[in-house]
């Protein structure tokens, strides 16, 4: 090459080992506040139970909602419940949201195929899924089977649609690089089309994360012998807000845990992109 | 025989909308450095996509080392726009060969092609990072080396350093001229600054606007062996090309 060096282009851009350092003491605070205002809400909930000023037999208390977790975790009822409904979800979150991206995508293939399924799509994205929920129990009983047709059903047309919108949102100058190179429109699809798509394939799943969750909790208040679902509707026909709250407790972790994993995934899939 | 010629390409993008191009004709001989220089409104980039084969023309024909190619990309016209067009999700080598693995190159076998250019491009140590840590001027290194490692007949470049800074632009400008002299190749080169055409071809063709249309063909022989750009400017012959061009520009009405 030139041994011309009259512009050096070669800027490495450093992080700013100052404003890393603030960033860092700034999360440090946040979270230990954050961790603080849970425990005060949950201590002042506790001695008010204690105290009497708050009504346990409505509204429980901290100590009481820990107590059943740890009975039905002796039991062998909460690992039974928890497992359900994980199993429920992550085999309906497979098949509605990553079955519903892969469709989402291929449809770019065709743009008339797309154009022409977008109505019944939004037919089908307009149905509740409380209201197809009792249909499913018919069809597939109120085994696992349902369960997890409902989960799929909550996930599949968001996965779908924003995929699709994200795969039509390719960029051209890329697409057509391929072709110079003698690509095909399969290798356009796998080394542009695919990739592209993924920060919406990835957003589409973050939401879905809910969605599951509820449609399986759904599932199981219409019927089920098991399942996290089933434990909050015991507790509620039997009086019992302390197992209502230990359920919705096992909710929240749940979301959290799922939340994880897919955030798991969105670093893996989107490692390039910081 | 020409590597690359053009022969009375017209178009219009729909039947009876303006003529964009008119009886457009221009050869590139093996090893030669064409530019096509032109105003805003000259139909630059359709005549660079109609060539490159990603849009039909409406009439005419382009050969490439003597077939016809109108109208289909070929992997031996390699190009290089303005844009980088890099792919974000790879990484930088993995950019560099994906010319290669496109035209069927085993991955492992693209790669090792790749590596082997980075220190002749100054971009050794970036091989493994992605497009976003690289600056512009290494961007566009990076697509210039992704199109050279194919080693295309032809290379189509579209005001590929307009981006960037004056004393970059000289420095890449100067690399890509020893590059293509060191490696015999034919460029095709549209821009619209005239000082870019003198200094880097070998010939010039001058378009007017609406409808882009060829006004003049200069043949351009700077008496100096040097590939540096700013050293080219100083050759005695550079203003009377300058003006050469800019006189046939201005026979045209210039679109502002």
């Amino acid at each position: 090459m030139t041994t011309l060096d009259i512009a050096d282009d070669r800027v490495v851009r450093a992080p700013s080992t100052a404003t890393g350092r603030r960033a860092t003491t700034y999360r440090t605070l946040l979270i230990t506040l954050q961790a603080a205002i849970a425990i005060a809400l949950l201590a002042t909930w506790e001695i008010g139970a204690s105290t009497g000023a708050v009504n346990t037999f409505l509204f429980s208390s901290p100590s009481r909602v820990g107590q059943v977790l740890v009975e039905r975790w002796q039991s062998g009822d909460l690992l039974l419940d928890v497992g359900t409904t994980a199993l429920e979800v992550a085999l309906g979150f497979v098949i509605g949201a990553v079955g519903g991206s892969a469709i989402g995508l291929l449809l770019w293939y065709s743009k008339f195929v797309a154009d022409l399924s977008a109505p019944f799509i939004a037919a089908i994205g307009s149905i509740p899924v409380l209201a197809i929920a009792p249909m499913t129990i018919i069809w597939f009983g109120t085994g696992l089977e349902s369960k997890i047709v409902i989960v799929a059903f909550s996930c599949v047309v968001v996965s779908l649609t924003t995929s699709y919108r994200g795969a039509r949102m390719a960029d051209q100058d890329l697409l057509n690089l391929v072709r110079s190179f003698g690509g095909n429109r399969g290798t356009a699809f796998r080394r542009v089309v695919v990739p592209a798509s993924m920060t919406w394939v990835v957003q589409a799943l973050k939401l879905n994360v809910g969605f599951a969750i509820v449609g399986a909790i759904v599932g199981e208040y219409i019927s089920s012998n098991a399942g996290i679902g089933h434990m909050i509707l015991l507790g509620s026909s039997n009086f019992s807000v302390n197992i209502v709250l230990a359920g919705l407790a096992l909710v929240m972790v749940m979301v959290l845990a799922f939340t994880l994993i897919v955030s798991g995934i969105e670093r893996i899939l989107l490692r390039w992109e910081k | 025989m020409s590597v690359l010629d053009i022969t009375r390409v017209s178009k219009r993008y729909t039947q009876d909308g303006p003529e964009v191009l008119k009886d457009i004709s221009f050869r590139a001989e093996k090893n030669e450095f064409v530019t096509i220089v032109g105003p805003s409104g000259c139909g630059k980039s359709t005549l660079f996509n109609i060539v490159a084969g990603l849009l039909p023309p409406t009439q005419g024909e382009v050969r490439l080392d003597g077939e016809v190619v109108t109208g289909t990309t070929t992997p031996h016209i390699g190009y290089v726009l303005q844009k980088d067009l890099l792919f974000p999700w790879l990484t930088v080598l993995d950019n560099v060969g994906l010319g290669l693995e496109i035209q069927g190159m085993r991955r492992r076998d693209a790669r090792e092609r790749a590596r082997s250019i980075f220190a002749a491009y100054n971009l050794e140590g970036y091989e493994d990072k992605y497009p976003s840590a690289l600056s512009g001027g290494m961007r566009q290194r990076a697509a210039l080396m992704r199109t050279l490692v194919t080693d295309p007949d032809v290379i189509l470049m579209d005001e590929a350093y307009k981006a960037l800074d004056y004393p970059l632009k000289i420095q890449l400008e100067s690399e890509l001229l020893q590059t293509v002299r060191e490696r015999g190749k034919t460029v095709v080169f549209v821009t619209h600054d005239i000082e870019e055409a003198v200094t880097l071809s070998d010939r010039v063709y001058v378009l007017k606007a609406r409808p882009g249309e060829v006004v003049a063909e200069i043949p351009i022989a700077l008496t100096t062996d040097t590939t540096r750009i700013d050293q080219r400017r100083l050759a005695p012959e550079f203003n009377d090309y300058y003006e050469a061009i800019w006189t046939s520009i201005g026979r045209a009405p210039i679109a502002a």
